[in-house]
């Protein structure tokens, strides 16, 4: 027996790598203002996910094949006359997360694995499924790295970045790809609705910590490694659902960081209650 | 227009037209810029200045006629022209810092996968202390005040070393002491060969940084040294009924 052959073991690996990469990744989600997006997206890979259970093949490909049509659609549909970027993706999240909910209602003795892809079981994750999450990682950081510079330059200044002449639609692909095949790899621990929790939470939680871009990444890593491996601590510990305690520490850890902030009185102007003006009680004459 | 034939020609207007899909934007524009001049787009909102900016860019298609760029089409100049948007336009709560912005202006120069060199660390920072903002390189850029915001973008192009500037209303909503910094350093830019093109609504900084005038308002009203462009006819004309004359030979513009 290997120490692998620890369910828990296991889960805390993967808690980990989730960790990392809903933190790393979750700071262009954030600093694109993209949250949304990603919620569409994570509905968006369920009717895959189930697909690919009817069909026995693998659910990581059903899920990254139709979180791509996800992708295609919110981009095509955005494109249509008056409709704008969250119309699409209010349509494909809906859209998607309904026909995952008819597949599985269609099949007799089904319905009861729809809470595995609603909400994830870090707890029932495979040594493969820890592989294909580790390559997963890798590849994404790797990318992240390459591009780096040009993600953030069309990032704060699309119209900048086409000027110099580089390619901004296939920069924007490349982003949201990452950002597919890192809910992809999310959802079999968090499942669909909850994988979204990794992708804000942490990199929000950092956004709050500091303005600097260098220190956004280690710290959003940090604190999505610790929400992960603290849920699936407090999930084997009490018997709850580890997908649900890793949402609950990603929420607490942003409102912990709120609140500190706000003591901190570095809270930014955006949210700022205006400073109470005193009126003389009687005009001078 | 008068010829200096030892001056190249930075951008070349050949009875250009321009527009987004089929809806015609500009038609007709026809004028030279050279290095070293600066020519100020002048015109009411919607007029098309932005437009044309971009179909420099080449961002935008040219329908008819022709933009040449440093003797290229537009998009093979991309190289040598820097772009500087209004500041207003980029998102202030994103979390960069004012010496990253900067650093922007060389991605271009440093290429795919490659990191920046020590060497344009030093442009990237002489660039910064030309607009004068040395002191502000680590606070996040969204933290600085319009003008700041402004002559940081500059700082941007000005890392990019240019052959040609292009500005969209750099100077809207920039109080004095930032306005004086862009008009120095825009100065010196043009001293160094670099041709400029500044869209704006402001006519005495049209009169005071720049060699030529371009008149749009969808065609072109007049293109040509500023004294000889900016007359109270042809204002009359760009603006339609939003120009008033004082004492025979002065106009102001009351609707930009």
């Amino acid at each position: 027996m290997t120490w692998l052959d620890s369910t828990v073991h296991r889960a805390m690996i993967e808690a980990a790598l989730v960790g990392v990469l809903g933190g790393v990744v979750g700071v262009f989600v954030i600093a694109r203002r993209l949250p949304f997006f990603t919620m569409a997206l994570t509905h968006g890979t369920f009717p895959g996910i189930v697909v690919a259970a009817l069909l026995g093949v693998d659910l990581y490909l059903g899920g990254g094949v139709f979180g791509l049509l996800v992708v295609l659609a919110v981009v095509v549909f955005s494109r249509a006359r008056g409709q704008d970027f969250t119309a699409a993706t209010g349509i494909a999240l809906s859209g998607g997360f309904a026909l995952g909910v008819v597949l599985v209602s269609a099949q007799d003795g089904f319905s009861k694995d729809l809470t595995a892809y609603t909400v994830g079981d870090v707890l029932a994750v495979s040594t493969s499924d820890l592989v294909i999450t580790a390559v997963v990682a890798v590849v994404v950081l790797v990318v992240m790295a390459a591009l780096g510079k040009e993600l953030l330059l069309v990032a704060f200044d699309r119209e900048g970045a086409a000027a110099v002449g580089l390619p901004t639609a296939v920069l924007d692909f490349a982003l949201l790809a990452i950002i597919e095949v890192t809910v992809v790899a999310t959802v079999p621990a968090l499942g669909a609705i909850l994988t979204v929790a990794l992708l804000v939470g942490p990199a929000a939680t950092a956004r709050l910590i500091t303005d600097r871009l260098a220190l956004l990444f280690p710290i959003a890593a940090a604190v999505g490694v610790s929400c992960a491996l603290a849920g699936v601590w407090v999930s084997t510990q009490w018997n709850i659902a580890a997908g649900a305690s890793i949402a609950l520490f990603c929420g607490s850890a942003f409102g912990a960081a709120f609140v500190a902030s706000v003591v901190r009185g570095r809270l930014r102007s955006t949210v700022d209650v205006p400073v109470a003006v005193t009126v003389p009680e009687e005009a001078p004459a | 227009m008068t010829q200096q034939q030892d001056r190249t020609a930075a951008l070349v207007l050949e009875q250009a037209s321009v527009a987004y899909g089929h809806v015609p934007v500009l038609e007709e524009l026809h004028g030279t810029v050279r290095s070293g001049e600066a020519v100020a787009l002048i015109g009411p909102n919607g007029a098309g200045k932005s437009t044309l900016i971009k179909a420099i860019l080449g961002l935008v298609p040219t329908v008819r006629g022709r933009i040449e760029v440093l003797g290229v089409t537009p998009a093979q100049a991309r190289r040598d022209v820097a772009y500087v948007p209004q500041a207003d336009t980029l998102d202030p709560d994103f979390p960069v810092s004012v010496e990253q912005v900067v650093m922007m202006g060389r991605y271009r120069k440093i290429g795919w996968l490659r990191r920046p060199s020590a060497a344009d660390r030093a442009l990237a920072a002489e660039a910064l202390e030309r607009v004068g903002l040395s002191d502000r390189a680590k606070n996040r850029f969204g933290t600085l005040s319009g003008g700041q915001r402004q002559r940081v973008l500059l700082a941007r192009a000005i890392a990019a070393q240019p052959r040609l500037l292009l500005l969209d209303e750099p100077f809207n909503g920039v109080d004095a002491v930032s306005q004086h910094a862009l008009l120095e350093a825009i100065a010196l830019l043009k001293q160094q060969g670099a041709a400029v093109v500044v869209s704006t609504h402001d006519l005495a900084i049209a009169h005071l940084a720049c060699d030529e005038v371009c008149l749009l308002n969808r065609h072109q009203f007049g293109f040509g040294p500023t004294d000889e462009v900016l007359t109270p006819e042809r204002l009359r004309a760009t603006y339609g009924g939003h120009a008033l004359e004082l004492r025979g030979d002065r106009v102001i513009v009351t609707q930009t």
